[in-house]
């Protein structure tokens, strides 16, 4: 091998290092982006105001870099520890917790602090949320939510419909699916059409979110679902433990007939013959 | 006419002395096998009683074989529907405390229980459970019982008795029982072969043996159900139903059936008969008073050239034929005519006969010494103990006719022999009984000598079974025998 060509390969070194380290800044930036939107946003803005959580504009003016660090890393176990700051704000969001993101690692949280630094100091964040209004619903949007939820009108990328695992009261049938939460007084549980239509756009949890990363709900989609489960919040009541109660004793009632049907339908079954024989009852 | 050959038999009850030892010798040679413990093959029964399982014969209770709906026969227990419908849940079964629950004892307790005031017994185990449990019932529980108030008065065939008959019938000193012995009749007409929803149960072609196959039975127990003399049963332990095989492994070497052989009363007849297959589904149809003539009617006289043809014609061999011509059972049941099928209102059509038994001679004790209160020792077969009602429902569809004529000329030979060897009744009298039961001296004699003095190749009259033949129909014996070998090489399991 000769000296030019050793040369040749060692600058071609030097320039793979050099772009992968400017790839991996720049990735590590889309990357705390894309994180914020499918784990924060629902709960978070970014100079939206306050969903559920709080508005995170300057967060790092209120608190410590190293408190926040340990908190998004894993907020239950600060809460937990009694930690006066991190109770209030579970008050402040009517009980909820902030959920444990998986994968959640200080290095991760590092790189969401630094995004939400830099777009705290822009005019308009990409992650300030959603807003459709204050205005009444239309009969029309109701209506198209229902579709939607039921599943009658497709999700436009290909996600699946509500009912497959939530219900809401007078869904009708069997009602929906049992696996996430009755959705009736979701509207009420997430104070309000804003912080539900930022739950929509990147629902956070870890059963919803796989499911939802690649099949997002669209905008378009969000505010009929908005308008139809505010509309249930006002109608309906939500699947309490007293309806548990009614469904268990509906279940047994219903076990008992079917028992009392197969009695009669094998009435004339052979029963014991010799016993009632020797006790003298033939 | 489609000939075909059935091994039949026939049970002279008169000579039954009730001893079950064809039950015992039927229970140590093929259900002395875990899972088995409460089936007897054979069984004896006292009569007027209950029998085994209790009550058998009330099929409204059991629903066991055909009856008539729109001129067809139905399964009493079942139908293509009502298999489906019923497939996991069969409502009429009977419970094993219907048959009864098997036991042993536990001997050790004799010899190792703790000294004390009582002597030690043995405590009885039950054979299922393996725990120890109070003896409720047994497979003979009304045996010697004619009189009971529990099991002989409910006997189904006394129904039809008027109420002084069944006075008659449990008073003391006219007490009457008669035993029953009963294995499977291997029927022309198996309900339990229609029965079954795996097609397992099959009549044998050669010879008429109805067998469930062991590998094919799907353990629906319909066949029990089906059956109206409950005489298949369902093995919990192999989780397959089984039956009297009527011993074919012995049949096929020549032997009789263990029952058979060892009957101490040698009551029991074996023999092959020829009959009408294309006629089975006729003659089950007949209304009840005729099923008696009509099964007669289907047997073929083996000594007649047409029927010879037909059976040639088969592929009956005529070593089979030459057995037919031989067969005892021919001429108590076609040539006599004093065997009867029992229950034949069951419409499977038996092919197991039974000899109605006289009235035993009624005796009792005073001051030492046995006397007959009856002076008439041959009386009338109106003056029986046993009401000729009960007889007739119990063997001839509730219909006194063929009954009081095989009761006369069983009585006509007994004047007619009583005539020639005691000599207290003259010979002018016995002539006469013979003439009113339709009897020469000549068939006298002949049904004597099968009855009192028959030997033991008379009673059996063992046809060849041909077995290599039969196995020829199926398949190529020398094909089998290299692909795998002969026989089953594991014993029936619970499973596919």
């Amino acid at each position: 091998m000769s000296c030019r060509e050793k040369r040749t390969r060692h600058g071609a070194a030097i320039l793979t290092l050099f772009a992968c380290f400017l790839l991996s800044s720049a990735g590590q930036a889309q990357e705390a982006a894309n994180t914020f939107r499918q784990s924060c946003m629902s709960c978070h803005t970014i100079g939206g105001g306050k969903l559920v959580g709080p508005d995170l504009k300057g967060v790092e003016e209120r608190r410590d870099r190293e408190w926040l660090l340990g908190f998004i890393v894993n907020p239950s176990s600060v809460l937990a520890s009694g930690d006066a700051y991190a109770l209030k704000l579970k008050d402040e969001a009517g009980g909820v917790i902030m959920p444990t993101v998986v994968g959640m690692t200080r290095e991760r949280a590092e790189a969401i602090l630094d995004l939400i630094a830099g777009e705290s100091q822009l005019e308009e964040s990409q992650f300030a949320g959603l807003d459709i209004g204050d205005e009444p619903f239309s009969e029309a949007d109701i209506e198209r939510g229902r579709q939607i939820f039921r599943g009658d009108v497709r999700l436009a990328n290909g996600g699946p419909p509500c009912l497959s695992c939530h219900t809401v009261e007078g869904l009708g049938g069997l009602g929906g699916g049992r696996l996430g939460p009755d959705l009736t007084k979701v509207y009420e549980r997430l104070q309000g059409r804003k912080n539900l239509a930022s739950w929509l756009l990147a629902p956070a949890t870890q059963t919803m979110q796989p499911v939802y990363a690649k099949a997002s709900i669209t905008n378009e989609e969000i505010l009929p679902l908005v308008a139809y489960l505010e509309d249930e919040a006002q109608i309906g009541t939500a699947d309490t433990t007293t309806a548990q109660v009614i469904f268990l004793i509906l279940g047994l009632a219903g076990a008992v007939l079917g028992f009392v049907a197969a009695d009669s339908v094998w009435r004339g079954r052979l029963r014991a013959v010799r016993r009632p024989l020797v006790r003298g009852e033939r | 006419m489609d000939v075909r050959s059935q091994v039949s038999m026939v049970f002279h009850l008169d000579k039954c002395i009730g001893c079950h030892t064809c039950s015992i010798a039927c229970k140590n040679i093929w259900t002395d096998r875990q899972g088995t413990e409460y089936m007897w093959w054979n069984n004896v029964e006292t009569k007027p009683g209950t029998g085994y399982p209790t009550i058998w014969e009330d099929q409204e209770r059991y629903k066991g074989g055909w009856e008539k709906g729109n001129g067809k026969l139905h399964l009493k227990s079942t139908s293509k529907a009502r298999v489906v419908a019923n497939i996991f849940h069969n409502p009429h079964m009977p419970s094993m405390d219907d048959y009864y629950e098997p036991w042993t004892y536990d001997y050790q307790t004799l010899f190792n229980a703790p000294e004390g005031n009582d002597q030690p017994v043995a405590r009885p185990v039950s054979r299922v459970t393996g725990e120890y449990m109070e003896i409720e019932a047994g497979p003979n529980f009304d045996d010697d019982l004619g009189g009971s108030p529990i099991y002989a008065m409910n006997d189904p065939n006394l129904e039809g008795l008027n109420s002084e008959q069944r006075e008659q019938l449990f008073a003391v000193e006219r007490l009457v029982f008669f035993y029953f012995p009963r294995i499977c009749n291997h029927c022309l007409n198996p309900s339990c072969v229609a029965s079954c929803p795996s097609g397992a149960l099959y009549k044998r072609g050669e010879d008429g043996i109805v067998l469930i196959d062991q590998k094919r039975c799907r353990a629906w127990r319909s066949c029990v159900a089906a059956c109206p003399y409950k005489k298949t049963f369902y093995n919990w332990h192999t989780g397959k139903s089984e039956k009297c095989i009527l011993c074919y492994p012995r049949l096929e070497t020549g032997q009789a059936p263990a029952c058979f052989h060892s009957c101490v009363g040698r009551i029991r007849y074996l023999g092959v008969l020829l009959y009408d297959a294309e006629l089975i589904d006729e003659v089950a149809s007949r209304p009840d008073d005729e099923l008696v003539e009509a099964q007669r009617q289907m047997i073929l006289d083996p000594f007649d050239v047409k029927v010879i043809a037909a059976a040639r014609k088969n592929g009956i061999p005529d070593d089979v034929i030459t057995h037919a011509q031989m067969s005892p059972v021919y001429q108590f049941v076609k040539v006599w005519k004093i065997a009867l099928p029992p229950h034949i209102e069951y419409r499977t059509l038996p092919m197991l006969f039974y000899v109605p038994p006289m009235s035993p001679v009624m005796a009792s004790r005073e001051n030492d010494t046995i006397s007959h209160l009856s002076t008439d020792l041959f009386h009338d077969i109106d003056e029986s103990r046993v009401p000729m009602q009960f007889l007739a429902n119990l063997f001839g569809a509730g219909h006194e006719g063929k009954l009081r004529y095989a009761l006369y000329k069983q009585r006509a030979v007994r004047l007619y022999r009583r005539a020639i060897t005691v000599g207290d009744i003259d010979v002018e009298t016995a002539a006469r009984a013979l003439r009113e039961a339709n009897c020469s001296p000549e068939e006298a004699d002949e049904i004597y000598r099968l009855t009192s003095l028959c030997t033991f190749e008379e009673r059996f009259v063992i046809p060849p079974m041909h077995r290599e033949e039969a196995i020829q129909m199926l398949e190529d014996p020398h094909g089998h025998r290299q692909s795998v070998g002969f026989g089953f090489t594991a014993g029936p399991r619970r499973g596919l």
